[in-house]
């Protein structure tokens, strides 16, 4: 065999590393299970979804062409979530791979290249993921007998998923072969990744994000956030790139003729007009960069004897230089002492919570900025002082300024957000009151009585703001999910290797060894947990808060009426307990899989899993349930999904118009209220049990697993 | 004298695997008990049941009278367990990990200062009360390891291979520090692999193999009874060689074998008086410069005790 192909031989088909994973995890069981399930769930959507068009649809193609085009969107979201949450996990086993160095030194010593170890460890961890990736298409193909998807379409919805894992699991071996990180960096990179998708995702909604289309005589066409436009981050997000292929109608990239002069540079025009072709070519280039220096380095870095970020640290003077240090006074229960001091001050610690508190709270804060800033002055206007009610007389600001009389027969409507039911804001009838607060005039009609001008009808609209009160909304909704799902993924990190990491460095024997009993121990572990984590606790809180803070003042001013808050006022009571409690269950999660398992990265993995899962599960079904109806018993069960109360106090529009329109929306609001309060009542008495449950079988739990 | 260990029957199973079998130990108060045997033989899993840390299958043990399993409690108190392994908290000084685990044996306040400060001075490590923990090496993280046991002035000291994968000062530098704990009236049971340094600490051992507490007693009795009475050291001055020939003349003798400084004489039967080989060398015309019994120690006894070579 020439040497280039033996080369290439024993690079990927005959590497010993790759080799061995391919063996052994085609026979372990649990990789069994994982693809049967998988598999599983794509064939009875398929089926689920089949079976009801047909009986649905009859013998209307056209129906059934319609339908299968939907399963193909679902099984192809489903596919590429499936990817971004599980290649992470999978991929960020690399990176410890520098501690397990009795195996990592012994490979290193061996005749094997740079390259066979790196391609075998990159693709020995992606093998599970491609593997499940291919085992499916079949399943995706089921969708093309019934026409309505394309093979391309087919093939370019696998491709996204499999150079998203590709990508993936270059960055997680580029840190394990430059020591960026260790064995507590996999879950930073896990949440970075989950970081990354969700926060590019978000941004992308903002419509300066929109790509601008020019006319063929160089003016905008569609305007901003067109219904055809494309976001430009959809050449640099999965999911983005994704909803090109598969929304072709929705997401239409511009052509090339109508991009601006200064957007038409290669290879901007590229990334613009081709988001799929450029998001699949970046990842495969990127990953190929990561991988090269990882080839040629792998030996002289496995010398080093510091990590790259323990290097920036010592610079940053987050970690000392230094070899001692003042000893800290230590708690009367070293328990809570260990968990939430000396885990807290930790140097990454340190950077996420830090770094997580000060991002929440400037973005927060940009909202409001913008959303208190006026896009521009409106034409006509009015404001504080406009109307004498003594002379009733109103002075028109802007440009034409005039002043007209007003009587009781002046009709004054405010668009307001009050819904129809096909979404659009309707008008709303107004005092002469709200004639002294600032609105711009949308029209005004007017009647000369003798020689004096009156006023007949006046229709006010909110001056146009930076970004609008709904956008606001949609944005700290998103700001704050955003928030909460960080704080569950820290906490379940914390809480899942609080007991695992101990077994793992033997300190748990020494503990058992003391008086502490098992209640001191858990008691110790829960209280260190709230320590460490009530602060991140406070960013989505404080979001809300200056929101309600400043609108509170708004209305003490008479600018704004009770309807016109961006943020529920009772927000500001019902969010703390409820994501104590939620935080609670992640805590209360973490510590029972702590307990019961014995590795960490098994602990943490199942513990993320189990939380998203069910918190995901309930929002998935309270947000489906509210986006279909708003009665009492809708309400009161939406309540007990905690993603979805938070959907209900900050945006309740974008779940339903209906939950929004006065006079109905006082009533939900108290039943939302009185239901969430019960709720969480009722979640926290749960996880007391559960607490107490978990300390009764402490002792059973844990010697069971002493050897 | 009072009894600080006692087992009865004590049995340890895992799965099919019986790692302590009908184990019967006892420990007086001020004993330092030597625990030697082979890899796996049962000595961590003994010590980890008298640090409460697991259950047995079956028997009883007793640490002061109390039982484990049932007054586990009052036993923690009573108790310095240090396990063959350094449990090492991440980011922690020297003074943090003493104090964390005062703070475990409920001593607060200044009492705790005072305590560490103490346990500190007779570790000699008071200068290092600043220094990260995972950055100390095995030997000071082992001084650290006593240090933590005696936080609480425990009765009993469950020394797990305290001197393993320590270097030669190191071992020294423990072994007097064991002396000194024993001097102030502390029961120690310990195990090692170094049966020397167990010959110089201990006044009693236990050989256990298999499960199995082969023996237990005063150090001095098994090298007794690990005597043969059989091999006898005879040293000449000159002609070694010839003086070998001549004891091997003797019916008595099996075998006279020169060895670099002495000629080692095995005898058919053990007998108590064997002046008649130096007798016979005199008459030969030799001068004897070495008579007498082969030296037995510690490690001779274990290798005969674990081959069965001693009943």
């Amino acid at each position: 065999m020439p040497g280039i192909l033996t080369y290439l031989w024993r690079l990927f088909p005959g590497n010993p590393i790759l080799l061995r994973v391919v063996a052994m995890g085609s026979k372990r069981t649990r990789d069994l299970i994982i693809r049967c399930i998988y598999l599983g769930a794509l064939v009875v959507i398929v089926l689920v979804s089949l079976a009801g068009v047909g009986s649905s649809a009859g013998n209307d193609l056209a129906k059934l062409s319609d339908a299968s085009t939907k399963i193909f969107q679902t099984l192809s979201y489903l596919q590429l979530a499936f990817v971004a949450l599980l290649a992470p996990i999978f991929t960020a086993g690399a990176i410890s791979q520098e501690k397990d160095s009795q195996t990592y030194d012994v490979l290193l010593a061996t005749p094997l290249t740079n390259a066979q170890i790196v391609f075998g460890s990159l693709f020995s961890r992606l093998f599970f993921v491609f593997a499940l990736l291919l085992s499916g298409v079949p399943i995706f193909s089921i969708t093309q007998i019934f026409g309505g998807v394309a093979f391309g379409d087919v093939v370019q919805s696998v491709t996204i998923a499999l150079v998203t894992a590709l990508f993936t699991g270059s960055l997680a071996v580029a840190i394990a072969t430059f020591k960026i990180g260790t064995r507590q960096t996999i879950f930073s990179f896990y949440l970075f990744n989950i970081a990354y998708l969700v926060g590019l995702y978000l941004l992308a909604q903002l419509p300066q994000m929109r790509i601008p289309r020019v006319g063929p005589d160089g003016g905008p066409i569609g305007g901003l956030g067109g219904p055809s436009n494309i976001s430009w981050l959809a050449a640099f997000h999965p999911l983005l790139a994704l909803q090109v292929v598969l929304e072709p109608l929705k997401f239409t990239p511009p052509t090339a003729s109508q991009l601006s002069p200064t957007l038409s540079r290669w290879p901007i025009s590229w990334a613009l007009t081709n988001p799929v072709g450029f998001f699949i070519s970046l990842s495969t280039f990127l990953s190929i960069i990561l991988v090269l220096p990882s080839v040629v380095l792998l030996r002289r870095i496995a010398q080093s004897s510091t990590t790259f970020i323990n290097g920036i640290f010592r610079k940053l003077k987050i970690a000392k230089n230094s070899s001692t240090r003042t000893p800290r006074e230590v708690w009367n229960n070293p328990i809570a002492w260990r968990e939430g001091s000396t885990n807290a001050s930790a140097a990454r610690s340190v950077f996420i919570r830090y770094g997580f508190i000060l991002i929440g709270i400037a973005a927060a804060g940009m909202l409001i900025v913008a959303h208190s800033t006026e896009a521009g002055t409106p034409a006509r206007f009015i404001d504080a002082g406009s109307f004498d009610p003594l002379n009733n007389t109103l002075l028109l600001r802007g440009t034409g300024g005039t002043t007209l009389m007003v009587d009781d027969a002046t009709s004054v409507r405010i668009l307001r957000d009050e819904f129809d039911a096909n979404g659009n804001r309707l008008w709303q009838a107004a005092g002469r009151g709200e004639l002294n607060r600032r609105f711009e005039i949308a029209n005004v009609a007017t009647q000369t009585r003798g020689t004096v001008q009156y006023a007949r009808s006046i229709d006010l609209t909110e001056i146009p703001r930076q970004v609008s009160t709904t956008s606001a909304r949609r944005f700290l909704l998103g700001l704050v999910l955003l928030q909460a799902v960080a704080i569950l993924l820290i906490i379940t990190n914390a809480a899942a290797s609080t007991v695992t990491r101990e077994k793992e460095d033997g300190t748990l024997d020494l503990l058992l060894c003391t008086p502490i009993t098992s209640r001191y121990y858990m008691w110790g572990k829960v209280r260190g947990l709230i320590s460490y984590v009530l602060p991140l606790i406070v960013v989505p809180v404080a979001s809300c808060g200056l929101f309600i803070a400043m609108d509170a003042l708004r209305f003490i001013k008479s600018e704004i009426t009770g309807n016109d808050f961006v943020v529920r006022p009772e927000a500001i009571i019902l969010l703390p307990p409820l994501l104590i409690v939620v935080a609670a269950f992640a805590a209360i999660t973490g510590i029972y899989l702590s307990l019961a398992l014995r590795t960490t990265v098994l602990a943490v993995m199942s513990s993320v899993g189990i939380v998203l899962g069910v918190c995901g599960g309930l929002a998935w079904c309270g947000w489906g349930m509210l986006g279909n109806s708003s009665n009492p018993i809708a309400l009161a069960l939406g309540s007990f999904s905690p993603f979805t109360v938070i959907s209900m106090l900050i945006a309740p529009e974008s779940l339903n118009t209906a939950l929004i329109n006065p006079p109905e929306s006082a009533a939900m609001r108290g039943t939302i209220f009185v239901t969430t309060a019960v709720a969480i009542a009722a979640y926290a008495g749960g996880l007391y049990y559960a607490y107490i449950s978990m300390v009764k079988n402490f002792d059973m739990t844990i010697r069971k697993q002493s050897r | 004298m009072t009894l600080v260990i006692k087992t009865v029957n004590l049995t340890k199973r895992y799965g099919s695997l019986v790692a302590l079998s009908n184990l019967n130990l006892e420990v007086e108060e001020g004993d330092c008990f030597g625990f030697i045997g082979p890899n796996g033989a049962g000595k961590s899993t003994t010590m980890k049941i008298l640090a409460t840390l697991l259950q047995p299958t079956w028997g009883e043990a007793r640490v002061c009278d109390f039982v484990v399993g049932y007054q586990s409690r009052q036993i923690r108190p009573l108790i310095g367990y240090v396990p063959d392994y350094f449990g090492a908290y991440e980011d922690m000084v020297v003074r943090e990990y003493l104090e964390f685990f005062a703070a475990a044996y409920n001593i607060h306040g200044t009492a705790r200062n005072k305590v560490v400060d103490d346990v500190l001075q007779l570790t000699d490590l008071s200068y290092k009360h600043d220094s990260p923990v995972d950055g100390l090496s095995r030997g000071m993280k082992q001084r650290l390891s006593i240090a933590r046991t005696l936080l609480h002035d425990p009765k009993l000291l469950l020394l797990d291979e305290p001197a393993g994968n320590l270097d030669p000062r190191a071992r020294i530098e423990l072994r007097e520090l064991l002396k000194t704990l024993r001097t102030i009236g502390k029961t120690i049971l310990i195990s090692s692999h170094i049966l020397p340094e167990l010959q110089d600490m201990c006044n009693k051992v236990g050989i256990i193999e298999q499960g199995e507490l082969k023996y237990a007693g005063p150090w001095t009795d098994i090298v007794r009874k690990a005597r043969t009475g059989k091999i006898i050291n005879v040293g000449v001055a000159h002609n070694a060689t010839s003086a070998a020939a001549l004891l091997a003349q003797d019916a008595a003798v099996v075998s006279a074998v020169v060895k670099e400084h002495f000629i080692e004489v095995t005898l058919h039967e053990v007998a108590d008086d064997f002046s008649f080989l130096a007798a016979k060398l005199i008459a030969g015309g030799y001068k004897l410069t070495l008579f007498r019994e082969e030296e037995v120690n510690l490690e001779t006894a274990f290798m005969r005790l674990t081959k069965g070579m001693v009943q």
